[in-house]
């Protein structure tokens, strides 16, 4: 049966393709450079580090919370990188880094050990996942502060510096979960206070630090540009490596979400937190788990932002959080908490994306961008919400 | 003289389904109507109409003999129309007096607030209500009762001559029933009409002139309250006879299940205590019936056992033996534990939330396999208990806040059956649900009974409460005041013990 509903509920349901498709064809036809290969990755490249960002902001914002702090948190983590690559003595940046990758080594082989006991064995062993925690805690704390003196390997910066983003995002869910603070404070005093720590950890008085893969002196491993190269398939530079790590989260965030409990969760607590509680729930494990995890993803978008910029610096990700909540909304979830999903996020990353991308191109002076953008976000908003719909059949 | 408001042939559809076929209705000044169906049958869709929240709707709304057509609850409300909701709709940090004149606040000459004549005609409305509310505290800081006095008082304020109240018991204790009931007779002597919405069929007939019966959308009959006995009343309702509403079965009492020696909790919002000194023993097979006005503490008692409070609970606890104060609901669920609480939005559904996704809730490992969540798993998982049931979702995809308060209250009645608790604290089980979802809940109870499972049972209404308890345990101001058995109790002991304090009995 068409009814004159069906329409409008059909269209609210696909709101976020059509507009991504309408922002695309837009591009296509306002500018003939828009369709190249060569801008195609332009764009994979512009939206990957917001795009990371969002996706932990998704997790977030799912449970009813917010987090305004990973754009300090990723200033933060590339300050860390930086002298993490560069320097070959003990700083600041490695006395943050080291112990924080024994909490990440404790905490993920710990829970490893215990998850694999209580679904392969039915049972709860709470000995052995300590003795892995402790052991792993060790085993990556230890690799790391070895490798103090020789210089950080891609692949131990890899394991270094996200977890720096990981522990201010525990710190920041551990005081949300148990002083039950409201996550915008929390996470706006986290944003003051992670710019002032990037600005100590950097030193004087937050100076920039360069990072060099070639030299005389001491440099950063050249294995190191490769984050910031482009996967050659069929001998075309094809996907941006950064893109490739953006993927890589959407898809295991989105099985996170679809086939765990702790996802399932995510979505209870955010939905209703007093009936979670009620069901057995750990709703504190809950919210300090996505805090941590949205830090963690800071982290690793600071690394590919060193790679790209090839420096690390204290205001990297000014601002950043807020297009990262932009992308999140856009994408239709809930600032509610409880409704949302990682596939809209990753339309509304794009749609971001693609929308910057053929302004540029068409040189649109940076203050209308601006201004155009904050249009986008309350009208897709609307959209999204159907109350543009409402209005427009009222008429 | 024409009568103060005619509903002629209201029809109604939503996205092309009609919803009422052509409804009548009549109100006359200083009368109150009671205006009873079951859920679904179209009460608040036409009243909502009435209230000008819905506008598209087709047939003649008359007032005063002349017709009308509200585009908008502002305009109803200027022609003295007035709804107030299950929901309160008041700003909880407010004042009384602010909230009383919310949207028609006095101004002075700049324009600015005036403060005097505010206070003023805030206190004129309340006056009529109760004359000892203070207009200058906030809101919040009411109990429950005195809030809905207030929205009361509100309608007041904006000279109602039609109030529509629909179910605005469902959060009062007896006392405050009575007198809200008063104040609806005063209302009557001023010639407002009332229409009064409830399930509560005692309640209909203590206070209601004409009974006016809705079924499916369509307008099944109208009858003086005095000539229309409950047994019609409920045929019409249901269209068939409910031969017992309340089926009890009595089974056979079997080994301990729950055991509670001189427990008190301090209340988390004062400084007194919820309830204390309290000894309960509940065995397998049995009904121990839980009653008391509101703050009784009867609420408390089962959040307690649940472990909702934490550690707050003194006292001493069995659970089939184990002595154990749960510390959080995940340990009392872990022991086989259930409650059900009496506000299902704010507490017992996720509404975003789907109908498989709200069951297996507190029982998702049953959903997993190899640590990971199953979504072919999940819904195998939940169909015995959806069978068991009877529940009847359009779908399993159907989001949860699309179902009726009965099929609503049988997916939180699912999620425990999946969790297998054998010890089931319901509170107030068949709040806001109609009469065929109620009786099917009593019989699932039952079946629960009959399976070995102890229910702890709160309702507010007694009847209801006598019917299916083995035993009842009454409770006042926190401390017992009685227990007795299913032969000894009637309705004038149990409210005896429910208004005096008596040093007593255990349950």
């Amino acid at each position: 049966m068409v009814d004159r509903n069906t329409f409008p509920r059909l269209l609210k349901g696909s709101v976020l393709y059509i507009g991504l498709a309408a922002v695309f064809c837009t591009g296509c036809l306002l500018s003939d450079q828009f369709l190249t290969m060569a801008n195609q990755r332009d764009v994979l490249w512009q939206v990957s580090l917001n795009g990371i960002l969002a996706v932990g902001m998704t997790l977030v914002i799912l449970t009813a919370g917010i987090d305004l702090s990973v754009g300090s948190v990723l200033s933060l983590c590339t300050v860390v990188c930086a002298m993490l690559l560069m320097d070959r003595e003990w700083t600041t940046a490695t006395m943050l880094a080291v112990p924080s990758m024994g909490v990440f080594g404790g905490l993920t082989a710990g829970g490893l050990t215990w998850w694999i006991f209580r679904h392969r064995t039915g049972r709860r062993r709470g000995i052995p996942a300590c003795i892995a925690g402790v052991l792993g805690a060790a085993g990556i704390a230890g690799t790391g502060a070895s490798a103090v003196d020789s210089g950080f390997s891609v692949l131990l910066v890899l394991l270094a510096v996200p977890p720096v983003g990981m522990v201010l995002g525990l710190v920041n869910g551990f005081i949300i979960a148990r002083g039950k603070l409201q996550p915008f404070i929390v996470t706006l005093a986290m944003m003051i206070s992670a710019v002032g720590l990037a600005k100590f950890v950097a030193g004087k008085g937050g100076q920039i630090h360069a990072i060099y893969t070639e030299g005389s002196g001491a440099h950063a491993p050249p294995a190191f540009e490769a984050l910031a190269s482009n996967l050659v398939v069929f001998g075309e530079k094809l996907i941006p490596v950064p893109a490739l790590f953006f993927l890589g989260c959407v898809v295991l965030v989105a099985f996170l979400l679809r086939r765990t409990r702790f996802g399932r969760h995510v979505y209870a607590v955010g939905g209703n937190e007093e009936t979670s509680r009620l069901s057995g729930i750990h709703v504190n494990r809950v919210k300090v788990g996505v805090y941590a995890i949205s830090g963690f993803l800071a982290g690793l978008a600071a690394i590919l932002y060193c790679a790209q910029y090839t420096q690390g610096k204290p205001d990297a990700g000014a601002m950043k959080e807020l297009d990262a909540i932009a992308a999140v909304v856009i994408g239709g979830a809930s600032l509610h908490g409880g409704r949302g999903r990682i596939m809209g996020t990753l339309v509304g990353v794009l749609i971001f994306g693609y929308l910057s991308n053929f302004l540029n191109l068409e040189r649109v002076p940076s203050h209308l961008q601006d201004i155009l953008k904050g249009v986008i976000i309350v009208g897709a908003v609307l959209l999204q919400e159907g109350t543009l719909l409402r209005w427009v059949r009222r008429r | 003289m024409a009568a103060l408001l005619e509903m002629r042939s209201i029809r109604k559809s939503f996205s092309g389904v009609e919803v009422l076929h052509g409804v009548d209705l009549d109100l006359d000044a200083g009368e109150v109507l009671g205006l009873v169906g079951e859920n679904g049958a179209g009460k608040s869709t036409l009243m909502k109409i009435l209230g000008g929240v819905h506008v598209d709707h087709a047939g003649e709304i008359r007032l005063d003999g002349a017709p009308v057509k509200f585009l908008n609850p502002r305009e109803a409300q200027a022609s003295g129309v007035r709804l107030i909701h299950q929901e309160l709709s008041l700003v909880p940090a407010m004042t009384v007096a602010e909230n009383i004149l919310l949207g028609s606040e006095p101004t002075g000459s700049l324009g600015l607030l005036d403060r005097r004549s505010l206070t003023a005609g805030a206190e004129r409305a309340v006056r009529a209500v109760d004359p000892d509310l203070d207009v200058h505290c906030s809101v919040e800081s009411l109990p429950q009762a005195a809030q809905q006095l207030v929205e009361v008082a509100k309608a007041l304020a904006a000279d109602v001559r039609i109030l529509v109240m629909d179910e605005p018991t469902s959060s009062l204790g007896k006392s405050d029933v009575d007198r809200l009931f008063q104040l609806i007779r005063r209302l009557k002597t001023r010639g407002v009409g009332v229409i009064y919405i409830s399930h509560k069929l005692e309640e209909i007939y203590a206070v209601a002139d004409r009974i006016t019966v809705l079924r499916d959308g369509a307008h099944i009959g109208t009858a003086s309250a005095k000539d229309l006995p409950s047994e019609k009343l409920i045929q019409w309702m249901v269209g068939r006879n409910i031969e017992h509403l309340f089926p009890k079965e009595q089974a056979v009492p079997g080994e301990e299940l729950l055991r509670l020696e001189r427990c008190s909790l301090k209340d988390p919002d004062s400084d007194r205590n919820a309830f204390e000194d309290i000894h309960l023993r509940l065995r397998a097979g049995e009904i121990l019936g839980l009653a008391g006005l509101r703050g009784a503490g009867t609420s408390k008692l089962l959040g307690a056992i649940f472990g909702r409070f934490g550690k707050a609970m003194d006292g001493r606890m069995w659970i089939r033996g184990e002595a154990i104060l749960p510390a959080s609901p995940a340990v009392a669920i872990a022991r086989g534990v259930a409650l059900v609480t009496n506000d299902r939005k704010e507490s017992g559904l996720v509404l975003p939330m789907n109908v498989v996704q709200n069951i297996t809730l507190a029982a998702l490992e049953r959903a997993t396999r190899r640590g990971f969540l199953s979504p072919g798993l999940e819904r195998r998982v939940v169909e015995s208990p959806l069978e068991d049931l009877d529940l009847r979702a359009h779908s399993l995809d159907a989001a949860v806040e699309t179902l009726s308060g009965g099929n609503q209250q049988k997916v939180i009645l699912a999620r425990w059956i999946l969790t297998g608790a054998d010890i089931l604290l319901l509170d107030e089980p068949t709040r806001g649900i109609d009469v065929g979802a109620k009786s099917e809940i009593y019989r699932i109870m039952n079946a629960w009974t009959a399976a070995g499972k102890g229910i702890l049972l709160i309702t507010s209404e007694l009847q209801e409460l006598l019917a299916m308890s083995d035993r009842i345990l009454v409770l006042h101001r926190g401390r017992a005041s009685g227990c007795f058995t299913r032969e000894e109790a009637t309705q004038e002991i149990i409210a005896h013990a429910m208004t005096t304090s008596r040093e007593v009995s255990h349950g």
